[in-house]
């Protein structure tokens, strides 16, 4: 029988199951039409491995242009290919679906004891259409690129006579934002009805609350930006006035809407991320997560005011001054629940045992770079010096801090920590520790010249740029070559681990919340007992079993099916 | 005085402009004392949590790292007082922060009552174009232009008014000297108020384009001079305003085309977004609704100052017209024709 939680030592090492989600069945027609939430967060892993390699491959060639002054390997038409396509393929095929879609669809059914999301074919579907979205970028590729930036901004982008690769991109983000809405509607489907018994809301483990309030904003933002880049095709394509000046449209109104979904999704972005910090940190430290109504709760602020703060991204765009400054206003208590998340999580290391494996590197690092990706933002929420820093580097290195600082790290701190859940096999944590030093020291030599070049003045999307700033271009350059180098090498060992991996033990790291009660790789219906449901940090019920090479759950527990955690 | 906040002197680097410190470009407006001492106190804030974050993070890493003979312990898993205490406090520091930022904002909002002179500004890709206007220093009814150099007066209060054409795209008006930046919307005037405070060194301060506007959005440059005295500024202006001091056409011309045209007609035959100029004068173009034109003096006309009449077939409608030269119009076309001419083949 496959190992269930009640499986006693036997000898030595791990013992792989023999029949689990991976081997059910066999062949690509399988995979291709399967409803199994694990094989389609794999299948979605892979595709957003894709778009980050895609996108990362971007960065570098831009970064390379930027050693120097004036053009050095591309002309300026390529430079700005290189950025828009750096930044559209980042944000709508990486960043957007890439913790939610891949680390919460294999994970949020086992965190809550359930076989599967609500709506499995749903989700099957939400994957076909991300691919779809994915197949319309790289066709932008084929056809020679695209040079509006991300953003999309008329009369840039809809003003010009028609252009396929235009089209593809409205229609590609339109049809990728569909992926978005039903995988967020499936979360929150899944949260409310297959929650077991005994599971309440308040014994979800942080990521689950995190996945919820993101789910929340895919739910509500996402037909936003569809409708806005809807009415920019038919614009595009018709010269129907709508932001169009020539036809009486109105270019700022574009912004207002564009905005409305695009700040929240920053918080799509940036929630999941702090869903799986949440773990790590309480995980690797052996501690109950301190806080714990506190983090989950401003997970929902944020969601709630993430809403009503498009506007601080058009403080100098022609909006009224006075609504700059309840713009202003609310921005600033948007930074208190991410605040408070970032203390708690301090709180939580408090009297741990602090284990350095590669996914608590991570952790850590996150720390330290979502305080500066923060902290740098109140700058911006101030009126008076985002009309300085507006679209400089200062812009570029705060949301780079946030969106690759924090997001990325997570996302990889995440992909480790659940590896061998996910694989049944252990990567090399040497290598990975190593890996996660150099993404650490990489990001930091990336972007802090760029908050310096940006209050100097250097204006972001410059192809060329001033002598005075060659020294923080250059600086820069090499913190992105070590970035891609530590990539790389994640990409080397993760994959050898496949291979020639050691065989993962069901709770590697001690953690708490149920994936952990299942074997690794789990089994097709995710348990093959019934999980004992405990609280997601109580780290007590498990103990250290040297010839597992890995946590088991402790007798008492097994035999009263109680857990053996205090309310603290 | 404001920027003794300041962290200045840490800079080993070489200064951001001239006059420059280690963060900033020299504080020449206004606005710039202000805006500085929003970020320094700003910064200050936040080096302070930084420290105390990071600080304790460390102190913990090291303090409660696993080793052997090390147990965690359980302790209590909320704090009611702290909890609020943590949210509370920096939020309250926050309201300070926005209250200190929203006073200068509205400074910068606010012009004075009198005693404000207007420049006129029109960006399109990719070029800034501006006007000048003063009863007394330039004569009434005069207006100068001048391409790609803004020239202000010490201690004046300014009101620049921007805009774009209605078929070019958005740019955005940046001085960071100054700390000001607008965005030029087609379609619409945006104002911006300040004073320089400063004359510029004999370069001029920077100024850029910060709205992305397409291939040539990094060459979107100005220089900014900043003028002692108003003689010294209506000498520059009445000097660069008036393109009919260069008395050779076909100089004359290669100015102005170095100034207005480059970007999109090319002079050595290769093809950018319009036709290149290479060849062109005489030749017959035929246009997109099938009509055929000789490029002479009467097209070359038309197509600078109504462009979209006629478009050269398999070219987009892209160019946006030059109307702004008032009265020195003919003394532009004649260097243009001129220019143009030479090119040919």
């Amino acid at each position: 029988m496959a190992g269930g939680i009640v499986e006693k030592p036997t000898s030595g090492a791990p013992v792989r199951p023999k029949v689990n989600y991976l081997n059910e069945t066999k062949g690509l027609k399988n995979w291709l039409v399967t409803l199994d939430h694990k094989r389609i967060a794999l299948m979605y892993l892979a595709a957003v491995s894709v778009a980050l390699l895609l996108g990362g491959f971007w960065a570098l060639v831009l970064r390379t242009e930027l050693l120097g002054p004036q053009d050095t390997i591309l002309s300026n038409q390529w430079y700005n290919r290189a950025f828009t396509l750096h930044g559209a393929v980042m944000v709508f095929l990486f960043i957007i679906p890439g913790i939610p879609a891949s680390l919460g669809n294999f994970i949020l059914p086992m965190q809550l004891g359930a076989k599967d999301l609500a709506l499995p074919r749903i989700n099957l579907l939400s994957w076909y259409l991300y691919v779809i979205g994915l197949i319309f970028f790289l066709g932008i590729l084929f056809l020679g690129g695209l040079d509006t930036g991300w953003t999309l901004y008329p009369p840039y982008s809809s003003g010009r006579p028609v252009e396929l690769n235009l089209i593809f991109a409205y229609t590609g983000v339109f049809i990728l934002g569909f992926s978005s809405i039903l995988t967020g509607l499936n979360f929150i489907a899944t949260m409310h009805k297959l929650r077991p018994k005994g599971m309440t809301m308040y014994k979800m483990p942080l990521f689950l609350w995190a996945l919820y309030a993101t789910s929340l904003i895919q739910v509500l933002a996402t037909p936003v930006v569809g409708l806005t880049l809807g009415l920019s095709l038919i614009e595009h394509v018709f010269k129907i006035g709508i932001f169009l000046p020539q036809y009486g449209g109105d270019p700022v109104l574009y912004q207002h809407f564009f905005w409305f979904y695009s700040h929240p999704a920053v918080y799509i972005m940036v929630l999941p991320a702090m869903g799986v910090q949440s773990e790590l940190i309480a995980t690797f430290s052996r501690k109950h997560v301190f806080g714990y109504k506190a983090i989950a709760w401003s997970s929902i602020a944020i969601a709630a005011i993430g809403f009503i703060v498009w506007g601080h991204h058009m403080f100098v765009s022609g909006q009224s001054p006075a609504a700059g400054i309840i713009f202003s206003f609310l921005t600033y208590w948007v930074a208190i629940p991410s605040a408070i998340k970032v203390f708690n999580w301090v709180a939580t290391l408090y009297k741990g045992a602090i284990d350095f494996k590669a996914p608590m590197i991570y952790a850590l690092a996150f720390m330290y770079l979502f305080g500066i990706g923060g902290l740098t933002g109140l700058f911006l929420a101030s009126v008076v010096n985002n009309v300085h820093l507006h679209d400089t580097y200062f812009v570029i290195a705060h949301f780079h801090m946030v969106m690759v600082g924090s997001v990325l790290t997570a996302f990889l701190g995440g992909i480790h920590y659940w590896w061998p859940k996910m694989t049944g096999k252990m990567y090399n944590e040497t290598l990975a520790r190593i890996a996660a030093v150099m993404v650490f020291i990489g990001f930091n030599v990336t972007f802090m010249p760029q908050f310096v070049a940006g209050t100097r003045g250097m204006p972001r999307r410059y192809a060329n740029y001033l002598d005075e700033f060659t020294i923080f271009h250059q600086v820069s350059t090499i913190g992105a070559y070590i970035l891609g180098a530590a990539v790389v090498l994640q990409a080397f060992y993760l994959v050898y681990s496949l291979f020639k991996g050691k065989q993962a033990p069901p709770n590697p790291w001690g953690s708490a919340s149920l994936e952990w009660q299942a074997t690794s790789p789990p089994d097709f219906h995710n348990f093959t007992e019934k999980p004992i449901v405990m609280g997601a940090y109580d780290f007590e019920n498990w103990e250290f079993v040297s010839e597992e090479a890995g946590y088991v759950l402790k007798k008492e527990v097994i035999e009263t099916g109680k857990s053996l955690a205090t309310v603290h | 005085m404001m920027s003794d906040l300041s962290l200045g002197s840490l800079s080993g680097l070489p200064l951001a402009e001239a006059g420059g410190s280690f963060w900033f470009p020299p504080e020449s407006s206004s606005i710039a004392a202000g805006s500085d001492f929003v970020y320094d106190l700003i910064l200050w804030l936040c080096i302070i949590f930084f420290v105390l974050i990071c600080g304790a993070t460390l102190y913990f890493m090291v303090k409660y790292r696993k080793r052997p003979g090390h147990k965690e312990e359980v302790t209590s898993t909320h704090n009611t007082r702290l909890e609020l205490a943590w949210s509370v406090i920096p939020l309250l520091l926050l309201m300070v922060v926005f209250g200190v930022s929203t006073y200068w904002y509205v400074q910068f909002i606010t012009p004075p009552n009198e005693d404000v002179h207007q420049v006129d500004v029109e960006a399109k890709r990719w070029n800034w174009t501006f006007k000048y206007r003063d009863k007394e220093l330039l004569g009434p009814d005069k207006q100068y232009t001048v391409v790609g150099e803004l020239l202000l007066i010490k201690d004046r209060n300014y009101q620049i008014v921007m805009t774009a054409p209605d078929n070019d795209v958005i740019h955005s008006f940046f001085v960071p000297a100054f700390r000001v930046k607008q965005d030029c919307v087609p379609g619409r005037y945006n104002k911006l108020w300040f004073r320089p405070t400063e004359a510029s060194p004999p370069e001029g301060f920077n100024m850029f384009c910060t709205e992305y506007c397409g291939d040539d959005h990094s060459k979107m440059l100005a220089r900014v001079h900043v003028y002692e005295t108003e003689a010294e500024w209506a000498a520059a202006v009445q000097e660069k305003g008036n393109i009919g001091r260069i008395t050779d056409l076909v100089e004359r011309g290669k100015v102005i085309y170095d100034q207005n045209c480059k970007s999109c007609h090319s002079v050595d035959g290769s093809r950018l977004i319009g036709p290149s100029w290479k060849g062109l004068w005489g030749k017959k173009e035929e246009m997109e609704d099938g009509s055929t034109f000789t490029v002479d003096k009467d097209y070359v006309r038309e197509s600078v100052l109504v462009p979209n009449k006629h478009i050269v077939k398999g070219y987009p409608d892209q160019m946006t017209a030059f109307v702004s030269w008032g009265d020195q119009e003919d003394a532009y076309f004649e260097g243009i024709y001129a220019y143009m001419e030479s090119l040919k083949d």
